[in-house]
């Protein structure tokens, strides 16, 4: 059985949800599906919660319930727990193989947003041990706390705002600490480059890191920035201590999660001899960051770069969320690592973008948009990168330069 | 990883010293470390440990340039061989 549609949107996440309002609001009579493989409608927005600025809170889940409200009531189809698994291009129309059989549609959003990137370390096998994003998923979207006492490896944007909402749900984290040096987690276990990060973070107040950042400013011996200087029993956050001199080693115990062992290092992120410790833990979480996941994009034969500032390796797309499969489009987090309001932006310029194909639109509405995402990224509350700017740039410069060729 | 008897790939049960021993030897791709222990291989598509898998060939390569990630194939998702025989064949 095939079920046909106008627009198909894979992920409903902000970015997804967002564009398929905005199209159907627009143009009721077109035929809209979203397919999602999760239980829930909402992405990653269902497990956020945070402070953007002095009282001023982020609600994720219940911006998702308003988000699928509105999709009840515009009468979108929306497809949860149906993983799709290819999808063919052809006849000028694309179809999707899932487990509920093929389903076809015109044109088709694809807004899969990201993939947690994890850091292996000795003991990572062991039951107890979980991606920081799953934990905030026990957390904040099935309210079950992931254990009586954790640790949290990795520093980063993304374990950062995790360890803050763990914190306000009276999660037990007893340490936040880089992992040991290893070829394969090598990018998130350099004290220098860490804490360079965790820097550059502190001017993009008033976010998470940020957070850490001026409050290391503010910390006398600091002031110079010098990675030396961080205390050796780590500055407290949320009351959480997080070490920079220090790592984990491995974690351990009989058959499920029992103990981290803690190593000093120098700045290089060279393990100093003779200084394990035990710290005792029935959970940990370890966390790199967040990629895109792009595997359908790749399927759909779309180009890749990669870039750093943006998350790994990102579709070739430009402003108008177009990608050189004429097909297909992309928003969200699918094409750089950034905040849940860019991505709803970059949902609706997707949407404006497919609705100009069925002449539903107009060329001013599409820079409106397109404007609007540019206002919200000045105004995130978080900032994954310093030079996401940049590396946004230096993607269009990549499409101008393939277009002309 | 630190201790190398650690497990990268968990589907296909490849460890770290394994992948790191192959790499080393053959200084090849990723796509080629891959076929050589079957990490990324398995019932999950290298989900997991696909970063790792690039990492550890990098590093052993002569050259650092032009080096592209393991590339993605149909299945996405783990699927039956009902739903490939009724929902829809793969191309």
């Amino acid at each position: 059985m095939t079920t046909h549609y106008d627009v198909l949107i894979i992920g409903a996440g902000p970015a997804g949800l967002s564009a398929a309002i905005e199209m159907k609001s627009l143009a009721p009579h077109l035929n809209i599906g979203i397919i999602d493989e999760y239980l829930l409608a909402g992405g990653r927005l269902l497990g956020q919660l945070y402070e953007e600025s002095k009282g001023q809170w982020w609600n994720g889940f219940r911006k998702s319930e308003e988000l699928r409200q509105q999709i009840q009531q515009l009468n979108i189809d929306l497809f949860l727990e149906v993983s799709v698994y290819d999808l063919i291009i052809k006849d000028e129309s694309v179809t999707f193989f899932t487990e509920r059989g093929r389903m076809t549609s015109k044109y088709a959003l694809i807004a899969t947003g990201a993939s947690e990137v994890p850091t292996p370390i000795e003991g990572w096998t062991l039951p107890g041990v979980m991606s920081v994003g799953a934990a905030q998923v026990m957390t904040n979207v099935h309210r079950v706390k992931p254990g009586k006492q954790g640790v949290i490896i990795g520093v980063n944007m993304l374990s950062s705002a995790i360890a803050m909402e763990l914190a306000l749900a009276e999660v037990n984290v007893k340490a936040m600490a880089l992992p040991l040096y290893s070829i394969e987690n090598e990018q998130h276990a350099i004290p220098k480059v860490i804490f360079k990060q965790v820097m550059a973070a502190a001017h993009m107040a008033p976010s998470l890191l940020a957070k850490l950042g001026s409050k290391i400013l503010f910390t006398d011996h600091l002031k110079d920035f010098a990675i030396q200087f961080y205390p050796k029993k780590g500055i407290k956050m949320w009351g959480i201590p997080i070490y920079m001199r220090s790592a984990i080693k491995r974690i351990e115990g009989e058959g499920k999660v029992e103990r981290v062992i803690m190593v000093d290092i120098t700045t290089d992120g060279k393990e100093i001899p003779s200084t394990e410790r035990a710290i005792p833990a029935d959970f940990v979480c370890l966390s790199g960051g967040l990629t895109p996941l792009a595997e359908l994009v790749s399927l759909a034969g779309v180009p890749f770069y990669a870039i750093e500032a943006l998350g790994g390796h990102v579709p070739l797309h430009n402003e108008q969320m177009e990608t050189p499969i004429p097909q297909i489009f992309v928003a969200g987090n699918v094409t750089g690592i950034e905040g849940a309001k860019v991505a709803m932006a970059q949902g609706r310029v997707a949407a404006q973008s497919i609705l100009l194909r069925f002449n539903q639109s107009s060329k001013k509405q599409l820079q409106q948009r397109i404007a609007q995402v540019h206002e919200e990224r000045r105004h995130a509350a978080i900032q994954f990168h310093p030079l996401l700017e940049q590396g946004r740039e230096e993607l269009y410069e990549k499409w101008k330069l393939e277009q002309s060729q | 990883m630190n201790n190398q008897s650690s497990i990268i790939c968990r589907c296909e049960e490849v460890s770290s010293k394994k992948l790191h021993q192959v790499a080393n030897e053959q200084r090849c791709s990723a796509r080629e470390l891959k076929l050589r222990t079957r990490a990324g291989m398995g019932y999950c598509g290298g989900r997991t440990c696909r970063i790792a898998i690039n990492k550890i060939a990098t590093h052993y390569q002569a050259t650092q340039t032009t080096n592209l990630p393991l590339k993605y194939q149909a299945p996405i998702r783990p699927v039956s061989f009902e739903q490939v025989g009724t929902g829809g064949e793969l191309k």
